[in-house]
């Protein structure tokens, strides 16, 4: 009963504070010890370089003029990780929607079909990779055999640089089931009378498809991009299990360069360089993605005023 | 006469678009057959791949159904493929990490949907904001950290960091959730006595547990994978997870793909019971995820 006035007035009760705080410490913490001072050292080490064990030697940006002009392998690392980036995005946001839009329909057995969709996104995703690399295989490979069988000669799926990224690609387009959920999802909000509506006033499937499926759904096509965006700009799991990274540059994405100069060649300094830059490409790309939403994403209320 | 002509062509005219609809739909399930088929095929091959012997498999042309069914192939597999070991020790990791990140990140949203306090926006900005920013940025000083404290090759580096909220998203995701909540239950449960922390445990929590299991799903997918964290703090061999004991078997089996396509299948194991138990809520938490924002 007392505690009831309290809640309306507008200055802040202490219990609850305290009980807020209490709440909040592993957050509070979490954010200070694993995100923002990590952050911050990672920026810092940079401008280093350290093995780990002797003496730190300050560089200023000497890390950094060694990426753009000495390392020959940089430009590569950045070229296929982009490269990989934009085909598993816009490959598993149009296979992802293209399924979605098929699971919308009145079919049979639909809980079944979204089961199967989904399935790939929950299997372990090293025994994906070996399972995939074994269906790639040059020599006795499942999809070697089909073009073959095609008239096709046998492709280096995994073993040229050039065939690398798209094939790995492929693999995260498979994976991309919980993309498919959430679309569906998305779809099931369009409202039904939209569609209706310009049925009677003759409009065909594949203009209703782009006059009002396309655009109900941009919010949701904006959370998917974002977030595979995100996610498949720090590609490393492929090249760590199967690629190690080549052949060449092939597969030798940003992420496996941080990795491989800061654990296996114990150049902290340098790496956390490499970190930076991917840090900073990732930003370039979301403010990009966010400056140019406003123009593409429609939002339902807007058409109420 | 003319009416009667109309209606007669207007009919024939619906009667046609229905049908144009029927066919529509039959292709468009024979698509969705052809989709799924294409999609099940690559299990289906590495299932087939590992019941046939090493000879079977680089027969040409490649049989499609393993032509004996060696079943044999799993406990010899078994044999050099310590699979329950490797088990063992990735529950290890999974389970209190999963446990920690749901109940610090249900305390978190909670905090945040339904206590007010002074620098609760700045506080919540900052949650949000590290949404966004690449985890990998932070890999290199976490990881000296955890060097320095001698801990590298030991599970806490694996565990201790989701206790911390469980990640900014997850915290997102309770608070959201939370906010669905009648806040009439709070007020009536604060006239009958109780405190906050009352209020957490018997009316909210019991209110968002789906999306607690949910929270706790999703971690789960997500350190299951989480390939690179378990390479760089755990080199030791007998504190090897599921994923790097694979990784490892590949190295040591170089073509013997017959037994690889045995461990594969049997790390496929987990998830596909994991699915089959968490599917209802697998669905609809990828739907929140894509939809509370």
């Amino acid at each position: 009963m007392t505690a009831l006035p309290k809640r309306h007035t507008v200055r802040y009760n202490r219990a609850e504070t305290r009980a807020a705080w209490i709440c909040l410490l592993p957050s509070v913490i979490g954010l200070i010890c694993i995100t923002y001072i990590p952050m911050i050292a990672s920026f810092t080490l940079s401008l280093f370089s350290w093995n780990g064990l002797g003496e730190m030697k300050y560089l200023g940006l000497d890390n950094y003029i060694r990426l753009f002009t000495r390392d020959t392998k940089f430009y590569g690392s950045l070229l296929t990780t982009l490269e990989y980036a934009s085909l598993s995005v816009v490959g598993s946001i149009i296979y992802s929607m293209i399924i979605a839009m098929l699971l919308n329909r009145k079919v049979p057995a639909r809980g079944f079909f979204r089961a199967v969709f989904y399935l790939p996104y929950v299997l372990p995703v090293l025994a994906v990779y070996l399972g995939w690399k074994w269906l790639f295989d040059y020599n006795h490979g499942l999809f070697n055999y089909l073009i073959k069988l095609g008239g096709g000669i046998s492709v280096k799926f995994l073993d040229s640089s050039a065939m690398v990224t798209p094939s790995l690609a492929l693999i995260a387009v498979w994976l991309s089931g919980n993309l498919i959920v959430i679309f569906l999802a998305g779809l099931q909000n369009v409202p039904r009378t939209y569609h209706e509506a310009a049925e009677i006033d003759g409009a065909n499937a594949w203009q209703r498809f782009w006059r009002i499926t396309i655009p109900c759904m941009t919010p949701i096509i904006f959370y998917n991009l974002l977030m595979s965006l995100v996610t498949n700009l720090q590609v490393i799991t492929p090249a760590l299990s199967l690629t190690q990274g080549g052949p060449g540059t092939g597969s030798y994405y940003m992420c496996y360069m941080l990795y491989s100069q800061a654990f296996k060649s114990h150049k902290y300094g340098y790496g956390s360089a490499v970190a930076v830059l991917l840090f900073l490409i990732i930003a370039v790309f979301t403010g990009i993605l966010f400056a140019t939403s406003k123009g593409w994403i429609f939002y339902e209320g807007d058409e109420k005023e | 006469m003319s009416v009667h002509t109309a209606i007669q062509k207007r009919r024939g005219r619906m009667l046609s678009k229905s049908r144009r609809e029927k066919t529509v739909g039959i292709l468009c399930l024979i698509l969705l057959i052809a989709l799924a088929l294409m999609v099940m095929f690559p299990i289906y091959w590495i299932f087939r791949s590992s019941l046939m012997s090493n000879g079977e498999l680089y027969a040409y042309p490649p049989a499609f159904t393993p032509p004996a069914w060696r079943f044999e192939n799993y406990p010899e597999t078994l044999k050099s493929f310590e699979y329950l070991k490797f088990l063992g020790n990735t529950m290890t990791i999974l389970i209190p990490a999963v446990a920690g990140a749901v109940v610090t990140a249900t305390m978190g949203g909670y905090a945040f949907a339904r206590l007010r306090f002074r620098g609760q926006k700045f506080l919540f900005t900052l949650c949000v904001g590290s949404m966004l920013l690449p985890s990998m940025v932070t890999l290199i000083p976490i990881f000296l950290a955890w060097s320095r404290l001698g801990l590298v090759n030991t599970y806490w580096p694996l565990i201790l960091p989701h206790f911390c909220g469980g990640g900014a998203f997850n915290i997102f995701l309770i608070r959201q959730f939370v906010k669905t909540v009648p806040r009439e239950l709070d007020e009536a449960a604060t006239i009958d006595g109780c405190g906050y922390f009352r209020i957490l445990v018997f009316i909210i929590v019991p209110a968002i547990k789906s999306a607690m299991i949910v929270v706790g799903l999703l971690k789960f997918i997500e350190l299951w994978n989480d390939l690179l964290q378990q390479v760089t703090y755990i080199t030791r061999r007998d504190r090897y997870t599921l994923a790097l004991g694979l990784n490892i078997f590949r190295g040591s089996f170089n073509d013997d793909w017959s037994s690889i396509m045995c461990a594969t299948c049997l790390s496929f194991i987990p998830g596909i019971v994991f699915y089959l138990i968490g599917q209802k809520y697998f669905v609809e938490g990828i739907v929140m995820t894509g939809m509370k924002n």
